[in-house]
């Protein structure tokens, strides 16, 4: 690109569904860049009035957004089938895998109504949001998806769950997945 | 299976690594004052010592490196033309 901004006109009627995308690549990207400082700047400015508070209110919107992604999906009782369901809702841009430390023999660990389980995020969309904006992680934009996870366990299996950050590293991030079997 | 590389002659055996690893893959060698691989089988590769680490003494094979979706072509291009 040249710097010039290229006009496109033509003529607009609002009952026209667009049957292809305008613009090229350049624009994207450019537009997810920008998307990205926005949402960034909005994490940031969130909490620097919120305080903590910020994450709460992030949970929920992405608890919500989860729970509505998850009510697409076949609903299990399978942890390990509903693992792969959510690894279906949540797409390439969160693509995560369970894991366990290697003297554990189960990736499940049962403690009395509850069972755990570690994910490991490789690919996030809200990490690398974090790192090309210069925020730190395991801020409200991290509970998001936090959120988002635990609303869409919540519709899959019908429980009641929570995932609590392990740890967070610039290439993967450890979280625990708890399932509470009592139900909601 | 990830295997990870200590650059001996970098390492400045700070310990941060040790520190740093959620998962005890690092521990220090004494006699040598240098950090050393101990549990390579739970290295999960979230490289959070590669960051911490003040010399850039380790390298991780054979991981899954994170798609990195945020390229900024113009300030990639701009830190070229000085290197």
């Amino acid at each position: 690109m040249n710097g010039e901004i290229e006009e496109i006109r033509g003529t607009f009627k609002p009952e026209l569904i667009p049957a292809e995308t305008g613009g090229n690549i350049d624009d994207y990207e450019e537009a997810l860049h920008v998307l990205m400082k926005f949402v960034g700047s909005m994490s940031s400015a969130l909490e620097q009035v919120s305080g903590r508070g910020a994450n709460a209110i992030v949970y929920q919107a992405g608890k919500r957004m989860g729970h509505e992604a998850g009510k697409l999906m076949e609903k299990t009782d399978d942890l390990e089938k509903a693992m792969g369901e959510l690894s279906e809702i949540l797409g390439q841009e969160f693509y995560f895998e369970m894991w366990k430390p290697s003297d554990q023999d189960s990736y499940t660990v049962e403690k009395g109504n509850e069972t755990e389980v570690k994910l490991l995020f490789m690919d996030c969309v809200v990490r690398q949001t974090l790192r090309r904006t210069g925020l730190p992680q395991k801020g409200p934009l991290c509970y998001l998806l936090y959120g988002y996870m635990v609303g869409a366990v919540e519709e899959v299996m019908d429980i009641r769950g929570k995932l609590d950050i392990d740890h967070v590293g610039p290439n993967a991030c450890l979280k625990t997945l708890t399932i509470n079997w009592s139900g909601k | 299976m990830v295997k990870i590389v200590i650059d001996e002659d970098a390492c400045v055996g700070c310990g941060s690594c040790v520190e740093d690893c959620p998962n005890d893959v690092y521990e220090m060698d004494e006699a040598k004052n240098k950090t050393k691989v101990v549990k390579v089988e739970d290295c999960m590769a979230c490289l959070s010592c590669h960051e911490i680490c003040p010399a850039q003494a380790m390298e991780h094979q054979d991981i899954h490196v994170a798609k990195r979706l945020y390229i900024d072509r113009s300030v990639k291009d701009a830190i070229n033309k000085i290197i």
